[in-house]
């Protein structure tokens, strides 16, 4: 049940900064992907378990900016912040 | 580390390239004011070309797809209003014999301007919030600098240049000012970031548009214009850093196949 949950949290998050992403572009959303798994080996989803990968590679692209882009993934996720990894998701992610 | 390295790539070739056309064209003013209209007229088309081209190639990658891609094809829409522009001036002036200022071509330039405008409002879209009220009236200030010679320009103009004149060479400086704006905010947002590098030869770009403009107003007001004066050069300078921030910013959204079939993989596990 556990499991499941944390798949369907991980699929929240996945979908959430997937959704935000593509509000710049797809090549955007297709460069962070592309960023995450040359320098972290990892995935969108993935990010779930480790939002600083998310954070670190955000701010490589856009600078200063990468704040207000991961301000709205976390708007995205507030209402799922009553599951615990997610909180953590929120609080962590580019901090 | 690598944006680095990667802007250094890029550093060489554009050095070059503005030294380059510079050096095109104060030969040719040597070789007479004929030789130098001829050059500068063609220059001013093949850079505006690649230009459009170069934007063609980003616009394919976004395909209009989030506010990136929105920019994207308002940029294109800059960059084909100046290459009309360039191309009916030249014509003007080369085909009919005929001074092209003020001409329909001047139309295109203006035209060129809203687009430029929309394109950097869509890019800062989604970090606009990262905008804060200080860095907007800082850059408001800026460009309001800036505009000040050419408004002084425009009220102590020599009488026998005509209104119509007047008003199209002050237009430009002006409007070069207001772009400017959202272009330094850019450089800001985007400070230490990949994209930054596209921003700083866009908005570097823009400046020298403004100086040039500035220029020209100047000149125009002298009655000591013609096509090939130096400040065509700074002018010119302005479409080649746009061309290379376009081209920086397909380097850096370039496809990459070997992630792409991973990037698949992972969203078939859910």
């Amino acid at each position: 049940m556990d499991f499941e949950r944390k798949q369907l949290m991980k699929a929240l998050a996945a979908l959430a900064i997937e959704r935000v992403l593509l509000g710049a572009g797809k090549p955007v959303f297709e460069k962070v992907s592309s960023k995450l798994q040359k320098e972290y080996k990892c995935y969108i989803p993935d990010c779930y378990d480790h939002p600083e990968y998310l954070g670190n590679v955000l701010k490589s692209i856009f600078g200063n900016s990468y704040v207000t882009i991961v301000e709205q993934i976390r708007e995205e996720l507030v209402e799922y912040s009553d599951d615990k990894d997610m909180d953590i998701l929120i609080k962590t992610i580019g901090s | 580390m690598l944006t680095i390295r990667k802007q250094n790539e890029l550093q060489k070739p554009l050095l070059i390239t503005l030294i380059g056309t510079g050096l095109i064209i104060m030969t040719s003013t040597v070789l007479g004011k004929e030789v130098v209209k001829s050059v500068t007229d063609i220059m001013y088309i093949v850079i505006t070309g690649i230009f459009v081209a170069l934007t063609t190639l980003i616009v394919w990658r976004f395909r209009t797809t989030g506010s990136h891609g929105k920019a994207w094809l308002l940029f294109l829409g800059t960059a084909t209003s100046w290459f009309i522009a360039e191309t009916t001036w030249t014509i003007y002036e080369l085909v009919y014999n005929v001074n092209p200022f003020p001409s329909i071509a001047d139309v295109f330039y203006l035209m060129g301007y809203p687009f430029m405008f929309g394109f950097l409002i869509y890019y800062l879209k989604p970090v606009r919030r990262a905008a804060t009220r200080k860095l907007i009236i800082t850059a408001i200030g800026i460009s309001a600098t800036i505009a000040i010679p050419s408004i002084y320009m425009a009220y102590s103009f020599d009488p026998s240049v005509s209104l119509l004149e007047n008003i199209l060479a002050t237009t430009y400086p002006i409007v070069d000012a207001i772009v400017f704006v959202p272009a330094l905010i850019g450089i800001v947002l985007f400070f230490r970031g990949e994209v930054n590098f596209t921003w700083s030869l866009i908005c570097t770009g823009i400046f020298c548009s403004t100086i040039g403009d500035l220029g020209f107003q100047f000149t125009t007001f002298t009655n000591t214009y013609y096509t090939g004066h130096p400040i065509d050069i700074i002018l010119i300078w302005s479409y080649i850093l746009f061309s290379f921030g376009v081209y920086d910013h397909i380097k850096i959204f370039k496809k990459d196949k070997s992630v792409e079939d991973k990037v698949k993989y992972s969203d078939d596990r859910f």
